[in-house]
């Protein structure tokens, strides 16, 4: 990597309303985002719910390589730790969840580790007698990650410990957690129904980039949404489950001045949501058994204030996508400059009916599903980014609509649900992390 | 295509294969039953559809819709032409539903060519057949992937 090269670039790639196209093509870019905003930032790593007992983990990647494990220990606390044998370095699982049997166990030679990542026992132990070797050298344990901290069973890790802590970093994009949960009548979610894996050959900036891009459903789902509109216009008039189910596709042709009106607001370290007072959202039907279960824990008043925060996506930047009012998230990890995997997970809201869980997945199956009619043309415009940004006839993606208009509050700034506040607001992380900038 | 009224379970499994390759999409749901059903799971031993996640679970509400949008000249994603090749061996009869469809399981293995890449997909199919007086009908067809868990890229016909 030329690095001197790039570090006396990097200043002149973001400005206010223009990002140059290199952000999404250069690898030696990537590497240096990897290393400043995946190195630094909060990282998503799985939910509590997932390691409910002692000795249960779950593994992932928190960038685009390094692999980590998340585990309940022997004192039910979760821990956070590098997926990397501490004597010559092998990976220590490679499932991608279970639980240990007594002890993890590297498969190399034998080492074997608490639940806490603490070095219990090394196979004939007598050769390292008079060598120098520490055996209470914590080097010789599996490396915990710098930090790590959950909210609300949301467990996130950084690989920096200068990073703010959890619930600073989150600001006030801590309402979607709150929200997601508070859905739940026993005020609790659990991870639910599996996952979908959806591999993009793209940059991965450009899907949390078409998050909030309001501009595009209208045009990019513009044939499903008529292939739904044509098949109900051949249906009798009593033909009300077949209208019902046609019917959720339908939302995506929103007009302009509807995602308008639900508005974008943005958060220091780059996130952002659309909606929160109304959203494309705002019209699913409350199932009758479920709206009950609500009332009784909640309230009339405090319920419809549950459902009132609608928003339609939230962006935990750079890592995590969260739709409250759907229950489903998405997890990004980038694999190349050209490459990243996308997973959407789904939650069950504890204490409410299964068909709860089932419009979640009915939801997910629909639109995130690599084999879904929506999905695939998001990641088909994607394409068409990498594709036609490799042209050298302009340097510059623009991100001016709205510009001059957000309003800056004390914690966040608010605009226009069709305005590229979004975009702006990662950018400004983006220099942040990138450049060392002041982010409050 | 002529169907011949003594078509064999091979015949209409072939016949439905040569559909999807040539991405007809129109015949093809014509070969289900109005309350057919078309699931590819996203796990192994996947106990049901509805409370966990699949690549696709689809009634003929969702193949309706499918189908058109399939040939809508604004889908983004539709605009580079999709071919595939669908090979289909070790059919095995197992037994029939409770009421009395034929179960027929099936080895597939499916080349597919879109957006300037071949990409395969193996598998089993367990097709659920209704014998009516003009052939079979398919009640349910599952695409169990060798590799349901594994991160797919956009599969924008059925298997
Ligand atoms: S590498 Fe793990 S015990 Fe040797
Ligand atoms: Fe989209």
């Amino acid at each position: 990597m030329n690095t001197p090269a790039i570090e006396a670039s990097l200043d002149q790639l973001v400005e206010a309303t223009r990002v140059n196209r290199q952000v999404y093509l250069d690898p030696d870019i990537f590497d240096l985002e990897m290393e400043r905003i995946w190195g630094k930032a909060w990282i998503f790593i799985g939910h509590e719910s997932q390691i409910p007992l002692s000795g249960d983990y779950f593994t992932t990647n928190i960038d685009h390589k390094t692999p980590v494990l998340m585990v309940r220990g022997k004192d039910h606390k979760i821990h956070v730790l590098h997926n990397r044998c501490a004597h010559k370095g092998a990976k220590i699982v490679t499932a991608r969840s279970g639980k240990i049997a007594g002890a993890f166990r590297c498969p190399y030679h034998g080492w074997t580790f608490k639940h806490n990542g603490n070095l219990l026992k090394i196979p004939n132990e007598s050769g390292y007698e008079n060598t120098g070797f520490d055996l209470n050298d914590s080097c010789n344990n599996l490396q915990p990650l710098a930090q790590f901290d959950s909210y609300r069973g949301f467990v996130f890790a950084s690989l920096s410990d200068q990073t703010p802590d959890l619930k600073t970093w989150l600001g006030g994009a801590i309402d979607c957690f709150d929200n997601l949960c508070d859905r739940a009548p026993e005020g609790e979610v659990e991870v639910a129904g599996g996952v979908l894996r959806y591999e993009h050959d793209c940059n991965w900036k450009f899907i949390i980039e078409n998050l909030n891009d309001t501009m595009h459903p209208m045009i990019v789902h513009q044939s499903v949404v008529q292939s739904a509109e044509a098949y109900i216009s051949t249906l009798d008039a009593d033909a009300a489950k077949q209208k019902q189910e046609a019917e959720i596709l339908l939302p995506f042709g929103a007009s302009y001045e509807n995602f308008e009106d639900s508005g974008i607001t943005g958060f220091p370290y780059g996130h952002h949501y659309d909606g929160g007072k109304t959203s494309i959202h705002a019209n699913y039907s409350v199932m009758p058994e479920y709206h009950k279960a609500m009332i009784d824990r909640y309230g009339e008043q405090r319920t419809q204030g549950i459902y009132a925060f609608n928003t339609h996506n939230t962006l935990l930047y750079p890592s995590l996508t969260i739709k409250c009012a759907i229950q489903n998230i998405r997890v990004i990890r980038p694999v190349a400059v050209n490459k990243f995997i996308v997973e959407t997970w789904s939650f069950r809201l504890k204490g409410a009916p299964d068909e709860m869980l089932q419009r979640t997945l009915l939801y997910s199956r629909l639109i995130n599903s690599s084999a879904s009619m929506v999905g695939p043309d998001d990641l088909e415009v994607y394409r068409r980014l990498q594709e036609g940004l490799a042209s050298n006839s302009s340097q510059w993606v623009e991100m001016h609509r709205q510009f001059g208009r957000d309003q800056q509050l004390e914690d966040r700034v608010t605009g226009g649900g069709t305005s590229d506040l979004d975009v702006r607001t990662q950018y400004k992380a983006w220099r942040h992390y990138m450049l060392g900038e002041a982010m409050l | 295509m002529n169907q011949s009224p003594v078509e064999t379970v091979e015949e209409f499994l072939y016949r439905e294969a040569t559909y999807l390759d040539q991405a007809d999409l129109e015949s093809w749901i014509q070969l289900f039953t109005e309350d057919g059903t078309y699931w590819m799971p996203a796990m192994h031993e996947q106990p049901d559809p509805m409370n966990h996640i699949s690549h696709i679970y689809d009634d003929r509400v969702l193949m309706e819709i499918r189908k058109r949008n399939f040939i809508h000249p604004r889908a983004p994603s539709l605009q580079s032409p999709v071919q595939s090749s669908h090979l289909i061996a070790n059919i095995r009869e197992k037994g029939t539903t409770t009421i009395g469809e034929r179960i027929i399981h099936s080895n597939f293995h499916i080349v597919m060519w879109y957006r300037e890449e071949q990409r395969v997909f193996a598998g089993t199919y367990q097709h659920h057949l209704q014998s009516t007086a003009s052939g079979f009908l398919i009640k349910h067809k599952k695409v169990q992937l060798i590799n349901p868990e594994a991160a797919q890229k956009s599969i924008i016909i059925y298997l």
